[in-house]
């Protein structure tokens, strides 16, 4: 039989990193899959060489809308060891608070995208509601609901008062009954378990030796958190579970992601409740910087992010290499499509939790007529039902 | 102390001071690159690739590229450091030994320029928009102008 090329991708307006995803199949199963990249290269680390310390920190949150807070962390953090700066606890607790709610509504969204893209759409609907109280919170605590621009060096932009206080603790109970019942879900519903369970399994040797990170590599049972490792802002104090299932498949990433919303709000509540007083910035604004260098790491919501900050002195960066997580996931994960059916690309594209929408369209070739046919991603999940 | 570094240092490399904690700086000739790496891998550790960062030092005639790795079990990171001429920029591949690190070596050769002898997945047009890629400019070195 000849194979089938069907190339999954690349453009999508909303997201920050089309890609293409090119699947060769035999029939229904993938044989090989070829990742192709390059669409939409910013020059992001370009330009940040042009532009002073304390700007940088509003241009890298902009690398990406869902997790800018944890970028404008990987950098502010490493700015801040070149220079020697000390953060006030305060800050540190409020930082932290604001990534955690940043992981909750971020995986709340990945796992509304499975359902959705399972063929759960009432699921999709339900978890979409529910993650727009934390969207709020986001808002009350920074002042915008996606893009925070909280950070400031050596501090955070905003205080938090008791009225706030109460606030988060409120919501964040609803919040988090809701996210218990959707473990449930998950775990339990026949048409998710039918389409997650055994689905793209990544063994944890080859999560390592591929350099998988994340929720990704976590679901395939090996234990790295940046949070937990390699402790940054207030982590070092705040106690907390790392979350890993042993089985590797679809479903073990998106508990690990469920679970990880419960840990992450009990987290909250501890921040909440152990807040230090004190000072949130420094009193004089950081301008230029000393000789120096940096491996700042952050665990984001897809996993390990990394910058290395290079500073000759002055007031800008000599360079700024950004090395987000699913650069590793998207293009070292196709280990995950061996054998695996047409009708689950998407899935195991999902369960990584890509920083892009690729899977918008579909075009299928027949290469033994030449026939084109362009499917959406709803009509390539329905294929395996 | 950690078996990574003890075995780093037993090669006859210096670690270079850093200020963050649980971070690890040696200098590599791009020649042991690859007996340093296999020997890492070699001691039974879960160790992943990072990321490769590259620095242009224009002025010093000298492209470095950082290979940033992660220690699971030691929790604490190496980087190994190759410095390479500008104007030759060749370094051996290491993606055959750590699978991880292919798209850092793409990365490196589509923006940099710095060519991973062994690897013949290397390409331009792999993040660079391909009538950039085309003219034969790396757009992250310092020379070229936005």
């Amino acid at each position: 039989m000849s194979l089938i090329e069907i190339p999954v991708g690349p453009q999508h307006p909303a997201l920050h990193e089309p890609i293409l995803l090119r699947v060769r199949a035999d029939g229904e199963r993938v044989v090989g899959i070829q990742v192709v990249t390059g669409y939409n290269h910013r020059g992001v680390e370009k330009l940040g060489e042009r532009s002073t310390w304390s700007k940088d920190v509003f241009l890298y949150s902009r690398i990406c809308g869902i997790c800018n807070t944890v970028h404008a962390q990987t950098y502010t953090q490493g700015v801040e060891a070149i220079g020697g700066i000390e953060v006030p606890p305060r800050a540190q607790y409020l930082r932290t608070l604001v990534m955690e709610l940043e992981r909750i509504h971020s995986h709340i969204l990945i796992c509304a995208v499975m359902a959705e893209v399972v063929g759960f759409d009432s699921l999709f609907m339900l978890m979409m509601r529910d993650r727009e109280p934390v969207m709020m919170l986001k808002e009350l605590v920074t002042g915008n609901r996606v893009i925070a621009d909280y950070y400031v060096l050596g501090g955070v932009r905003r205080d938090l008062d008791e009225v706030k206080k109460d606030k988060i603790l409120k919501v964040l109970e609803g919040v988090e009954a809701r996210v218990k019942y959707y473990k449930k879900i998950f775990m339990e519903d026949y048409t998710i378990t039918k389409r997650l369970l055994g689905v793209g399994v990544i063994k944890p040797s080859e999560a390592v030796a591929y350099s998988l990170v994340g929720p990704t590599l976590r679901g395939s049972g090996v234990k790295s958190d940046v949070r937990a490792d390699d402790p940054y802002a207030a982590y070092g104090e705040i106690p907390f579970n790392v979350v890993t299932y042993s089985d590797g498949d679809s479903l073990s990433r998106m508990l690990v992601r469920l679970d990880e919303t419960l840990e992450s709000i009990e987290m909250i509540r501890y921040i909440i409740k152990h807040l230090p007083e004190g000072p949130i910035a420094p009193k004089t604004p950081i301008r230029t910087l000393h000789e120096g260098e940096a491996f700042s790491r952050v665990e984001a919501p897809r996993g390990e992010l990394i910058y290395h900050i290079v500073s000759k002195g002055g007031d800008k960066p000599y360079r700024v290499k950004v090395r987000t997580p699913s650069f590793n996931n998207i293009i070292n994960g196709v280990i995950a499509y061996r054998d695996a059916r047409i009708a689950d690309v998407p899935v195991i594209l999902t369960s990584f939790d890509p920083c892009i929408s690729c899977t918008e369209r579909i075009l299928v070739i027949d290469e033994r007529n030449g026939s084109t046919k362009v499917l959406s991603l709803k009509d390539l999940s329905r294929w395996g039902k | 102390m950690s078996k990574a570094v003890e075995f780093l240092r037993s090669l006859g490399l210096t670690c270079k001071e850093v200020k963050q904690a649980r971070r690890y700086v040696f200098e590599v000739s791009p020649d042991k690159l690859r007996v340093v790496v296999t020997g890492l891998i070699k001691l039974n550790l879960n160790i992943y690739s990072s990321t490769i960062s590259v620095v242009d030092y224009i002025n010093e005639g000298v492209i470095e590229v950082n290979y940033c790795l992660w220690v699971i079990d030691e929790k604490l990171m190496i980087v190994l450091r190759v410095r390479v001429p500008r104007d030759s920029p060749k370094v051996p591949t290491i993606h055959d030994i750590i699978p991880g690190a292919l798209n850092g070596e793409l990365e490196a050769y589509d923006l940099f320029g710095v060519v991973f002898e062994g690897n013949d997945k290397l390409r331009r047009g792999f993040l660079v928009p391909l009538d950039i890629a085309n003219q034969g400019v790396f757009p992250l070195r310092k020379d070229f102008k936005v």
